[in-house]
C-alpha cells in the first residue's frame, strides 16, 4: 500500500512508487524535475508560493524542433519591427492555468538578455513580445517558454482581431457617454414630470430644457453615429433597415424639441432622443460583444505548417520557403519535424503522428514506398522524400484553404428580428408620411401635423422590437452557460432552434474515445504486476485501457530490460531472462505463437516465455447518457446521422447501441464536409457535433457546429458550441434552450407588434399626449425584458 | 434668481460628471481595460522585486537603443 503525494512542480497526486524521488522532492515525471531544476537555477524558485494549491500539467514533450522560428520566411511572416529598431511578435502561450504562469513567463523572459518588453494578457493567453534581434533570437526566446513547461507558437495579430478590438472599444466609448447623459436626463425628468402635475414656471422648464438639448446634443450625433452611418448606407442602397427608423425618429425629434425650447412652447422630447440610442445601441453592442472572429481560428490553423523545408539540390542541402518547392523535388525530414507537402518516401522509415487527420491518437508506422501527409509530425522518423504535390496543393494547404472559404462563408440564416424590422421600418415611416399629409389636408395647420407625424415614430418606439432579440438570448445564454453549454455568438441560438438535422461524429464524440475492456478470459492464472510493468511503458490506448481494468493497489512495478515498442502490434520486453510480449494477433504471431482473431472490438494477448496467458477485448463504448440523449433529440423531430472514419463493422455496433438509424463510415474529412454540404442542398439546417480535427471541415461547413470539451484546439475553435461537461444530455440540452429561447423571441416580437398596433392608431389620430407616450415606451420595453425572463423557468439549477 | 440658481447648478453638475466621463473614455482608449484580470493580479503580486525589474528592463531597453549598430 502506498500514499498519494504531490509532485512539487505540477502538484498533481501519484502514488508513491511511480514517484522520481530527488533529495526531499518528489517529481512525477523528467518534465517536471527539469523545469523544477530551471527554476532553482534562475532564481525563480518564488514561482511556487506564488502558484499556491493550484495544479498545473506537466510539461508534455516537444516534438518539434524551436530553430525553424529563425528562418527569414517566418521572420517575414509573423515578426514585425517597431519604431525604435526592436522586433516584435505576438505568440500564444499554451499551459498557463493561472496568474503564477503568466508571473513565471513574463519573469523568465524579463530575465533574458536581450528582451526589453513582455506583455501577456491574463485573459487569453496571447502575449506580445519586444526584443533586440541581435542580441536574442526568436528561437531562444520559444525555447525558453519550453523551458518552463509551456508552449508558445505564433500568430498573426492580423487585422481582423484588431478590427473586431476597434469596433467593440468604440462601443464601449458610445455607450459610455450615452448612459451619462442618460442617467443625467433622468434627473432633469423627474423635475419635468413634478412640474407637469404640480405646476413649474416657465422660467424653469426653459432652463431645464436647454440641459436637455446639452445632454442629448452629443448621445445623437456620437453615440448614434453608428445609427446615422447606417441610415446614410441605407439610403445609398435604397434599403430601410433598423437603423433608419432609430436614426430618423431620433433625428426628427431632436429637431422638434429644439424648435419647442426656442419658441417656448409645449413639451420637449429631449428624453426620447437619449431613451431610443442607448436602448438600441445597448442591444446592438450585445451582439457585437458576442460575435468570434475569423481571424483567431485560422491563426491556431496555421501553426500547423511549417513555413520552409529543407531540399536537396545538386547533392546539397538547401533550405527553402515551402512554396519555392516543385513536384518531384527531394527533401529531408527530420525528427520532430511536421511534413509540410504531401510525397512519397524514399528511404529511412519511422513512426508517424497522423492525429491531426484522423482524430485517431495511434502512431502509424511509414517506411519506403508510403506517403507522406502535409500536416502530420514524424515522432522518429529520419527520412529523405520526393514530393508528389506542390505546397498549396498539399493535403493541410487544401483543408486550410477549403477551412478559410468554408468559415467565411458560412452560411448565416437571417434572423427573423432583423427581417421583420426591414418591413415594420418602412411601414412606420410610410404611416408617418401618410398622417402628415393627411393632417395637413384636413387642418392645414403645419405644427400641429408636422407633431403628430412625430409622435407615430416616437410612438412605434423601436426600442421594445429592438430589445426582443438580445435580451431573450442573452437569458438564453447565461442559462445555457451555467449548464456548461457555450454559444459563442448569440444569434446561434436562433440558428439552433430552426435545425432539423444533428451529425455526429463517432470517436470522442458518441463514444469516449478511449477503449474498455468488456471481456478478460484468464486461460493460466499469472501474476498481474507483469502486465502491468509491461503496460506502463506504452502510451497506446489500449495498452492504458487494459491498465486501468486491472489496475489495485498490490499491483508492484517490476524493472524490464530491453523494451520494444512495435507499432501497430504491440510491447515486448525480457525479465528474469524471460520474454514478455503484449499486442494483437500480429505480435503474437511475429514471436511465434499462433492465435486466431476473432472479436469485433480490439484485442489485446499478453504472452509470458513463449505461452499465451490471457486475452483482453476492449471496446470504445459509447458514453453512458448517449442513448437517452439521442432519444430525446429524436423526439424534437431531429434526424440524427452518425458520421465515422472507422470501418463498417464498429459503427455499426456504436449506432445500434445508442439507436442511430443512418450512418456512413470510412469517411476522409473531405468526404465528411461535402456529405454536409449535400445535406445542405436539400435544404436542410445541419447542427453537426465533432471533436477531432478530422472534423473541422465538416464542423466548418455545417449551420452550426459542436464541440466536445475535451476536443482538440482547433475544434473548439472552428465550433460556435462547446459543451464543456462533455456530455451527451447537454448537446439535447442545448437543443432545448435554443428552441425555448426562440419561442420567447417570437413572443416578444408578437407583443411589441400588438403593442404598436393599439398605439400607432391612436397617435395618427392626435389622441397620444406626451407623457402617456413616454410611459407606454417604458412599459413595452419592461414587458418585453419581463417576458424573457420566463425562459429560466423549469431550469432552475 | 431663484432659476439662476438652478442654471448653474445644472451646468456645474453636469461640466463635472462629463469629466469623469471623459477620464473614462481616456481610459479606454488607452486600453486600461483590455485585459479584466490584469489589474486584480498586478494587485496580489505586487512588490519591490517586480518594481525593480520594471525598472531594469528600461534600462536594458535604454543601452540596447544607443548601440551604435541598429539593423534598419
Amino acid at each position: 500500500m502506498s500514499d498519494k503525494i504531490a509532485c512539487t512542480h505540477c502538484h498533481l497526486e501519484f502514488s508513491k512508487d511511480v514517484m522520481i524521488k530527488d533529495g526531499e522532492h518528489y517529481f512525477c515525471c523528467n518534465g517536471c524535475q527539469g523545469v523544477f531544476h530551471l527554476l532553482s537555477d534562475e532564481g525563480l524558485d518564488s514561482f511556487y508560493d506564488k502558484l499556491g494549491d493550484n495544479k498545473l500539467a506537466p510539461p508534455s514533450d516537444q516534438f518539434e524542433d524551436a530553430s525553424n522560428f529563425d528562418s527569414p520566411a517566418f521572420y517575414e511572416r509573423f515578426v514585425s519591427v517597431n519604431k525604435e529598431g526592436f522586433s516584435e511578435v505576438s505568440l500564444i502561450i499554451e499551459g498557463i492555468h493561472c496568474a503564477a504562469c503568466v508571473w513565471l513567463n513574463e519573469k523568465a523572459l524579463t530575465n533574458m538578455d536581450g528582451v526589453v518588453a513582455t506583455n501577456i494578457n491574463y485573459t487569453n493567453n496571447k502575449a506580445k513580445i519586444i526584443w533586440d534581434d541581435d542580441t536574442v533570437k526568436l528561437s531562444k526566446i520559444i525555447e525558453m517558454i519550453r523551458a518552463i513547461g509551456y508552449n508558445a507558437y505564433p500568430y498573426d495579430a492580423s487585422l481582423q482581431e484588431e478590427k473586431a478590438d476597434k469596433e467593440r472599444k468604440e462601443y464601449y466609448l458610445r455607450i459610455a457617454v450615452a448612459v451619462f447623459a442618460t442617467m443625467n436626463m433622468m434627473t432633469i425628468m423627474v423635475a419635468q414630470y413634478a412640474g407637469y402635475f404640480t405646476g413649474i414656471t416657465p422660467e424653469i422648464k426653459h432652463i431645464l430644457n436647454i440641459g436637455e438639448w446639452v445632454l442629448s446634443t452629443p448621445v445623437l450625433f456620437y453615440s448614434g453615429w453608428p445609427f446615422i452611418r447606417g441610415t446614410y448606407y441605407g439610403i445609398k442602397t435604397k434599403t430601410v433597415n433598423m437603423d433608419t427608423l432609430v436614426a430618423t425618429g431620433a433625428f426628427l425629434t431632436y429637431i422638434y424639441s429644439i424648435y419647442i425650447t426656442l419658441t417656448r412652447s409645449g413639451e420637449a422630447y429631449f428624453d426620447s432622443v437619449t431613451m431610443i440610442i442607448t436602448f438600441v445601441l445597448v442591444g446592438k453592442f450585445l451582439e457585437v460583444l458576442s460575435k468570434k472572429s475569423v481571424a483567431d481560428t485560422l491563426d491556431v490553423m496555421n501553426k500547423h505548417l511549417p513555413t520552409d523545408v529543407q531540399v536537396v539540390e545538386n547533392e546539397k542541402v538547401v533550405t527553402k520557403n515551402v512554396n519555392d518547392v516543385d513536384v518531384g523535388d527531394i527533401l529531408l525530414l527530420s525528427v520532430g519535424e511536421r511534413v509540410a507537402i504531401d510525397g512519397e518516401l524514399l528511404s529511412g522509415s519511422g513512426t508517424f503522428d497522423e492525429s491531426s487527420l484522423t482524430g485517431e491518437s495511434e502512431p502509424i508506422f511509414k517506411t519506403v514506398g508510403d506517403q507522406l501527409i502535409s500536416g502530420t509530425v514524424s515522432i522518429d522518423a529520419d527520412v529523405k522524400y520526393k514530393t508528389t504535390k506542390d505546397f498549396a496543393h498539399s493535403t493541410m494547404s487544401n483543408i486550410v484553404s477549403l477551412l478559410e472559404n468554408a468559415m467565411n462563408n458560412k452560411p448565416r440564416i437571417q434572423q427573423l428580428a432583423n427581417k421583420l424590422s426591414e418591413y415594420f421600418s418602412s411601414v412606420i415611416l410610410g404611416l408617418a408620411f401618410l398622417t402628415f399629409f393627411a393632417w395637413l389636408f384636413y387642418s392645414s395647420n403645419f405644427e400641429q401635423s408636422f407633431m403628430i407625424a412625430i409622435s407615430v415614430i416616437v410612438i412605434a418606439c423601436p426600442c421594445a422590437l429592438a430589445l426582443a432579440t438580445p435580451v431573450a438570448t442573452l437569458v438564453g445564454l447565461s442559462i445555457a452557460s451555467k449548464r456548461g453549454i457555450l454559444f459563442k455568438e448569440a444569434a446561434l441560438l436562433e440558428t439552433m432552434a430552426k435545425a432539423n438535422v444533428l451529425v455526429l461524429d463517432k470517436t470522442g464524440t458518441i463514444t469516449r474515445g478511449r477503449p474498455k475492456v468488456i471481456d478478460e478470459k484468464i486461460f493460466t492464472a499469472f501474476d498481474k504486476s507483469l502486465l502491468y510493468s509491461l503496460l506502463l511503458n506504452s502510451k497506446h490506448p489500449i495498452s492504458k485501457g487494459i491498465a486501468e481494468y486491472i489496475y489495485d493497489d498490490t499491483l508492484e512495478c517490476f524493472a524490464l530490460e530491453s523494451l520494444h515498442n512495435i507499432p501497430a502490434q504491440g510491447i515486448t520486453a525480457m525479465y528474469n531472462g524471460k520474454m514478455l510480449a503484449g499486442g494483437n494477433a500480429l505480435l503474437m504471431q511475429t514471436i511465434g505463437i499462433n492465435v486466431t482473431s476473432s472479436s469485433e472490438g480490439s484485442e489485446f494477448f499478453f504472452a509470458y516465455d513463449g505461452e499465451i496467458l490471457a486475452e483482453y477485448e476492449l471496446f470504445d463504448t459509447p458514453r453512458e447518457d448517449a442513448k437517452e440523449a439521442i432519444k430525446n433529440i429524436k423526439k424534437l423531430g431531429i434526424e440524427i446521422i452518425m458520421l465515422t472514419g472507422d470501418h463498417q463493422r464498429s459503427a455499426k455496433k456504436v449506432a445500434n447501441l445508442v439507436g442511430i438509424e443512418k450512418f456512413q463510415y470510412d469517411m476522409t474529412p473531405e468526404g465528411k464536409a461535402k456529405y454536409i454540404e449535400n445535406l445542405h442542398k436539400e435544404g436542410k439546417t445541419i447542427v453537426m457535433a465533432g471533436d477531432g480535427i478530422n472534423d473541422i471541415l465538416a464542423l466548418a461547413n455545417s449551420d452550426i457546429a459542436i464541440a466536445m470539451g475535451n476536443g482538440s484546439d482547433i475544434a473548439i475553435e472552428v465550433s460556435d458550441v462547446v459543451l464543456l461537461n462533455d456530455t451527451f444530455s447537454s448537446l439535447y440540452d442545448s437543443f432545448k434552450i435554443s428552441k425555448r429561447t426562440f419561442l420567447m423571441i417570437k413572443e416578444n416580437l408578437a407583443l411589441s407588434f400588438v403593442y404598436n398596433a393599439i398605439t400607432i392608431p391612436l397617435a395618427m389620430m392626435g389622441y397620444i399626449i406626451p407623457l402617456i407616450a413616454a410611459l407606454s415606451m417604458s412599459v413595452s420595453s419592461l414587458l418585453v425584458v419581463g417576458n424573457s425572463m420566463r425562459i429560466k423557468f423549469g431550469y432552475k439549477d | 434668481m431663484s432659476s439662476w440658481v438652478i442654471a448653474m447648478m445644472l451646468g456645474v453638475s453636469v461640466f463635472l460628471g462629463s469629466i469623469a466621463v471623459v477620464a473614462l473614455m481616456w481610459a479606454i482608449k488607452k486600453g486600461q481595460f483590455d485585459d479584466e484580470e490584469k489589474f486584480l493580479n498586478a494587485v496580489k503580486f505586487d512588490n519591490e522585486e517586480d518594481l525593480n525589474d520594471a525598472a531594469n528592463l528600461e534600462r536594458k531597453k535604454e543601452k540596447l537603443k544607443k548601440k551604435e549598430y541598429r539593423p534598419e
